[in-house]
C-alpha cells in the first residue's frame, strides 16, 4: 500500500527525521512511520518552520523529510524562496494534495489549483503520485534528484491514490 | 541596555567551535563583525527562520551546542517556532534573542516588544523552563558560563541598544553553506 512504500522508500535513502503537520493522508503514513520506529517524528506548528528545520538537519549532516497539506505550501513560500533555494537545501518535500477530484470543502480548492503553479514559479520540481504502481519508483528518483540537483524537489500524492472523503 | 555588538564580541570569546545561525537582522552584522569563521551561518533573509533552523541543526547534532542570535522583529515572526523547540527541547539548544524593541535594520520602527509584549513570558508560555532577561552588559557576563555548560534549552532574551555594527558578511548564500558544512563535517 502506498503509504507503507513511501516509509520504506524513506528508510532506504537515509531519511531520519519527518517535520510534518498532519492531514489524513499524511497520518497514514506516520502510522508506517511510528510502527517502523527509525524516525525522529516533529511535529510542526506552522508548515514554514519546517523548511528551517530540514535546513538546520542538512547543514548537520542528517536528512529530513517535509510533509504537508497543499494549504500548507502557502505558508511556506517565503521559507522555500529565501532559504531553501538559495543556499541549496536538498529535501523531499511530501505534499498532501487537497482541492482536486472528490473535494468537497471549496475552501480548498483555490490552494490546490495553485499548488504546482506555485512550486513551478518557485522553480520547484515536482511529481504527481496517482497510482500505486508509481509510488516507489517516484519517490525514489525524485529523493535521488533533490540531493544531486542540492533542491527540495516535491512528490504530489493525489486524490486518485489516496482516496476523498465521502463527505457531500 | 546592552551593546549588541559588545556581547557579540565577548559571546565569541567564550566560543570555541560551536555553530552560531544568525538572522537576517544586524545579529549577522554583529557577528560577522565580532568574529567571522566557518561555523557561522548567516541568514541574509528569511525573516523568522534562524530559530527553526537552530532547532533543526541542534536536533541534528546532539554532539553541538548550537547558538541561534536572533532578533526580537525575526522571532516575532515566527512565535509558533518556539513551541515546536521546547517541545522538543534539545539540551543543546542556546537561543540568544537580541531585543532592541524594533525593526532597526529597515528605519527603527517599534515592534511589539516595545508596546507589550514580552519575549521571555511568551518563551515561558511556548514550554521553554530555562529563560533569562538581561539588560546590562554585565549581567549578560554573569550570565553566560552558565548558559554555555549547563543543559538547556536556553532562551535569553537580551536587552540592546540601536547601535549598528559595520561588518558585512560574505554574501554567496552557496560559500556560507558549503564551509558551515565543511567546518560540522557534514558534506558527505
Ligand atoms: C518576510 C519579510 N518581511 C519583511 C522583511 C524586511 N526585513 C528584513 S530584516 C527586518 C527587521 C528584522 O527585525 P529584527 O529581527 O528585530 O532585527 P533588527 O533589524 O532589529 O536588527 C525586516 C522587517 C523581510 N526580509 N522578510
Amino acid at each position: 500500500m502506498w503509504a507503507e512504500t513511501i516509509v520504506k522508500v524513506l528508510k532506504e535513502n537515509d531519511i531520519r527525521s519527518i517535520s510534518f503537520l498532519p492531514d489524513t493522508v499524511i497520518g497514514k503514513i506516520l502510522n508506517y512511520a511510528v510502527k517502523d520506529g527509525s524516525f525522529e517524528l516533529i511535529t510542526l506548528a506552522r508548515e514554514e518552520e519546517g523548511v528551517g528545520i530540514v535546513t538546520g538537519e542538512y547543514l548537520g549532516g542528517r536528512r529530513g523529510v517535509l510533509m504537508m497539506q497543499s494549504a500548507g505550501l502557502g505558508n511556506s513560500v517565503n521559507a522555500l524562496a529565501s532559504l531553501a533555494i538559495p543556499y541549496q537545501i536538498p529535501f523531499l518535500l511530501l505534499i498532501s494534495q487537497r482541492g482536486e477530484l472528490g473535494e468537497f470543502n471549496a475552501c480548498h480548492v483555490t490552494m490546490g489549483k495553485a499548488l504546482r503553479g506555485i512550486l513551478d514559479a518557485l522553480g520547484i520540481q515536482h511529481f504527481t503520485l496517482r497510482r500505486e504502481d508509481e509510488v516507489e519508483i517516484t519517490m525514489r528518483g525524485a529523493i535521488k534528484t533533490a540531493y544531486t540537483s542540492e533542491q527540495p524537489v516535491a512528490v504530489i500524492l493525489s486524490s486518485e491514490l489516496v482516496g476523498w472523503k465521502d463527505e457531500k | 541596555m546592552i551593546n549588541r555588538l559588545e556581547a557579540t564580541q565577548y559571546l565569541m570569546r567564550h566560543l570555541t567551535n560551536e555553530p552560531v545561525i544568525a538572522s537576517c537582522g544586524n545579529p549577522k552584522y554583529d557577528l560577522f563583525s565580532a568574529e567571522d569563521r566557518k561555523e557561522n551561518f548567516y541568514m541574509w533573509n528569511s525573516m523568522g527562520m534562524a530559530s527553526s533552523t537552530g532547532l533543526g541543526l541542534a536536533l541534528a547534532r546532539p554532539d553541538k551546542k548550537v547558538i541561534i542570535l536572533d532578533g526580537d522583529g525575526a522571532i516575532l515572526m515566527n512565535l509558533n517556532s518556539l513551541t515546536t523547540a521546547a517541545s522538543k527541547s534539545p539540551p543543546n539548544l542556546i537561543h540568544i534573542i537580541w531585543d532592541n524593541r524594533s525593526y532597526q535594520i529597515t528605519g527603527g520602527q517599534a515592534t511589539h516588544t516595545a508596546g507589550k509584549a514580552n519575549l521571555a513570558q511568551i518563551a515561558r508560555g511556548a514550554g521553554f523552563e530555562k529563560v533569562l532577561t538581561l539588560d546590562t552588559l554585565e549581567a549578560f557576563k554573569q550570565a553566560l558560563p552558565k548558559v554555555l555548560s549547563e543543559p538547556g534549552p536556553w532562551v535569553v532574551v537580551a536587552i540592546t541598544d540601536n547601535c549598528g555594527a559595520p561588518g558585512r558578511p560574505p554574501k554567496s548564500p552557496t560559500y556560507i553553506k558549503h564551509r558551515f558544512m565543511e567546518a560540522l563535517g557534514s558534506r558527505r
